[in-house]
């Protein structure tokens, strides 16, 4: 047995010689950083073409690694006492008009927290495109123990005439609309605007996305189109220095109403870089 | 004076009295005579109608069908009686629902088992004045063949389940005579609760049938539109439960009922005299069903009656009922299992959503109840956090504590609140409430592997991973204070080798009323037995 291994070593088609092998290994290794760094340079150039040259540009090649909103507040106090329980936001939502933003904030809250996604199907619809029901992403690996989490984000695709929100039904009624939940989870990441004027600015952005560009006829889109451009041409964001709730509720609404392309040229900008800071990808799938 | 007088007076008392009584014989013979000739009258019309009713053959009552002949005859079922088939002959078998005569008219409204069309019979020249009385005459529930034009409606027909059609009638025969007399009436027996109250209360009493008298003519309260809809739905959930889990890759298994050891417990269970000795019905499967395990059959389930002597005269409890068991082997976690499990219900509540829809509006418009809600993937909650619920809405309970009745009911309103479904599980039940048989959870010893099933509310399912190691087995039924001698044929099961597996039983009864949102499991029991009746 010893000999015959031995003597099909010496040959070299039996067994891999180790010099050779470590050999390929140093080459995969060669290969591999030789990638990194390819997709850390795609990503410098991404940055410099968009207004938010200011980006870490090793954070972009593998998706965003840090979480995006270092708020400091916890959910103890932002939600009241734990009762040893999982908090689970419900979400109702009608498959008919997805909520694109909420599945943003989703992505944000699942880097800030331990959050249990899961997607249902009520039975009052019948059936529910693929894309929807893969919305949230795959499966959490821990998701058979409920209480490892400390968020639980339940998406019910139901027939609703309105997007709804249940949390603590004991103290709470049920929150409508998809702009309003999206307050409401933003919060949760503790970095909502501190000062009443960008926060009020932040809601006046939120309203009239949701309003006038979503439910809006044509005149009333462009009119929004407008005086986004007319924004974006004066700072990156709509509100401050960094991407808020009001750039995410109305770029989804932008991206809803229809194809980027023939938006004005700084909200093209814009749109750009939301996406380049990759909360968006889960959205993307959903436009077709 | 006085006695003349008393004797006058009688005596014109008795003048008086005599007369009085001729005048009233003779009255008497006037309408004996009037009654005679009126009968001789009578009489002779019927003669002089019985010689010439020309419609003779059309109408009778049928020798009793012996096989006698086999008659090329097709008959239309009611419930396809359509606008589509306007203006064809045909020929129906039917029950006669109702009858009512108008002067020259017959209604008749017949009944085949939940559909009923209205039958028109009139003096014409297809039907003889004798034709028309001899239908209005008909009993109630007699079984009868007619042959009838169908003809479209310009009004809907309310009452009736055909509504854009009726019958009308050229031939009637009787196959089967009923007794005058019934001991309900169908019509009472199907008004919707609380609506013969009310009528009563505006001073027009209707009767409505309480449980007993249906269930002591369970024959004739079967044959009702709301019991047949429930039975044939009853028979959707049975079919659906074998579709599912045969397509998943299930062995169905049949387990004996006389057995040697009690299951679960010794209480609740009916004890036989078996030859010299005595032996004992069956609570569940659960020990065939966990050896088949052992015998490598992987997936099984099994359909067949389970017995419980749990002397309880509950809306829920019988004696005897029919259990749908499943018993699986897993690969790592017992989720698979529940997976499995909950999927096979959301089977069910689908296909019967989607092919039982008029058996349910049938049903709903005698008990009306909201439509079953559920969610796809099943909704899991965990024991913890359903006592974080009630403990929030409230209820003072400890944390390893079992849930009551009145609490489970609670929380199944509040995950309905939150969730807006009627179906969930409650997973990871503490270790102390659950037979010995319970594989307890590796991450807190306190709580287990268990998981219960819940229907608007209440309990359907209960279920586990079963230990299938006999050592801690063995452990688990002395903590539990079992004596290991007649467990011991269960416990060496496992010492050849086991996959781990976990399973679970669900109430066939239970899980028809919960769907349908009836409110006592006798209505969805056949023939329901319970500790006081035995009978029919």
């Amino acid at each position: 047995m010893d000999r015959f291994r031995k003597g099909g070593g010496d040959d070299g088609n039996g067994e891999v010689d180790p010099a050779l092998q470590a050999l390929e290994d140093r080459q995969d290794e060669v290969l591999r950083r030789l990638q990194e760094l390819k997709a850390t340079v795609d990503g410098l150039a991404k940055t410099v073409t968009t207004p938010d040259a200011d980006l870490d540009a090793s954070t972009l090649s593998s998706a965003p690694a840090q979480p995006a909103f270092r708020g400091t507040a916890h959910l103890d106090s932002l939600l009241g006492k734990d009762l040893g329980a999982l908090r689970d936001v419900v979400i109702n939502a009608n498959p008919a008009h997805p909520p694109l933003s909420l599945l943003v904030l989703h992505g944000l809250l699942c880097q800030r927290y331990q959050v249990l996604s899961s997607v249902h199907v009520h039975s009052s619809v019948s059936a529910v495109p693929p894309p929807l029901l893969s919305c949230l992403g795959p499966r959490h690996r821990d998701s058979y123990a409920r209480q490892r989490f400390q968020l639980g984000f339940t998406l019910i695709w139901k027939d609703v005439a309105k997007l709804q929100m249940k949390f603590n039904t004991q103290s709470m009624c049920p929150i409508e609309g998809e702009a309003n939940v999206a307050r409401f989870l933003f919060r949760l990441l503790g970095a909502a605007p501190q000062d009443p004027v960008a926060a009020t600015q932040m809601d006046g952005w939120i309203d009239m996305a949701v309003f006038q560009l979503a439910e809006g006829g044509s005149k009333e889109r462009a009119a929004v189109l407008r005086s986004l451009n007319s924004a974006l041409g004066r700072s990156p964001w709509l509100v401050g220095q960094e991407l808020s709730l009001a750039d995410i509720v109305c770029a989804c609404c932008v991206l809803r109403a229809g194809p980027a392309a023939s938006a004005p040229a700084n909200v093209q900008h814009w749109l750009k870089s939301c996406q380049n800071l990759g909360h968006f990808d889960c959205v993307y799938p959903l436009l077709q | 004076m006085t006695k003349e007088n008393v004797q006058g007076a009688a005596e014109e008392e008795q003048q008086a009295q005599s007369k009085k009584a001729l005048k009233k014989q003779q009255k008497e013979a006037e309408k004996a005579a009037k009654k005679a000739e009126k009968q001789a009258k009578l009489a002779a019309e019927q003669q002089e109608a019985d010689e010439d009713d020309f419609a003779k053959d059309r109408y009778g009552i049928c020798p009793m069908v012996q096989s006698q002949q086999k008659l090329d005859r097709a008959l239309v079922r009611v419930q396809d009686l359509t606008p589509e088939k306007a203006e064809q002959q045909i020929w129906v078998r039917a029950r006669i629902h109702t009858s009512r005569a108008k002067g020259k008219q017959c209604f008749l409204v017949l009944r085949h088992q939940q559909f009923t069309v209205q039958a028109l019979l009139a003096v014409g020249d297809r039907a003889s004045k004798q034709m028309v009385k001899f239908a209005a005459n008909l009993t109630k529930e007699s079984i009868i063949d007619v042959e009838a034009v169908v003809k479209k409606v310009e009004q809907k027909i309310e009452s009736c389940s055909q509504q854009d059609v009726e019958l009308h009638v050229e031939r009637i025969f009787v196959i089967s005579q009923s007794e005058a007399r019934l001991p309900l009436q169908l019509e009472d027996a199907v008004r919707p609760e609380g609506e013969g109250d009310e009528v009563r209360d505006g001073g027009e009493g209707r009767a409505t049938v309480n449980q007993d008298t249906r269930l002591d003519n369970r024959v004739i309260d079967l044959r009702t539109t709301t019991s047949q809809a429930i039975f044939r739905l009853q028979s959707g959930v049975c079919q659906l439960f074998r579709d599912t889990l045969i397509n998943k890759g299930f062995v169905e298994i049949q387990t004996p009922k006389i057995i040697s050891a009690a299951s679960e417990g010794g209480a609740n269970v009916f004890t036989v005299s078996y030859f010299k000795t005595s032996a004992y019905l069956a609570q569940s499967p659960q020990l065939y069903k966990q050896m088949c395990i052992c015998a490598d059959f992987d997936k099984v389930f099994c359909v067949g009656p389970v017995f419980r002597a749990e002397d309880s005269n509950t809306h829920r409890h019988l004696t005897e009922f029919v259990g749908l068991d499943i018993e699986m082997a897993f690969n790592y976690h017992y989720h698979e299992v529940i997976d499995s499990i909950t999927d096979t219900m959301v089977q069910i509540f689908k296909g019967l959503r989607d092919r039982f829809q008029t058996e349910i509006q049938t049903v709903n418009k005698q008990y009306p109840s909201e439509p079953f809600k559920f969610l796809e993937p099943t909704l899991r909650l965990e024991y913890k956090e359903a006592v974080a619920m009630l403990k929030a809405a409230g209820v003072e309970m400890g944390d390893e504590e079992d849930l009551s009745t009145p609490n489970e009911k609670l929380l199944g309103r509040l995950v309905k609140e939150k969730y807006d479904t009627d179906f969930y599980v409650l997973d990871k039940y503490p270790l102390a409430v659950r037979p010995f048989y319970t594989m307890p959870d590796p991450s807190n010893p306190k709580y287990s592997n268990s998981y219960d099933m819940f229907m608007r509310g209440e309990e359907i399912l209960s279920g586990a991973q079963r230990v299938h190691d006999a050592q801690l087995l063995t452990e688990r039924a002395m903590h539990h204070g079992i004596d290991l001698e007649k467990i011991k044929a269960y416990i060496d099961s496992f010492r050849y080798g086991a996959p781990p597996h976990a399973g679970g039983g669900i109430g066939l009864e239970r899980v028809t009323m919960l769907y349908l949102g009836l409110h006592n499991v006798r209505q969805t029991s056949m023939f329901p037995r319970d500790p006081k009746r035995l009978t029919p």
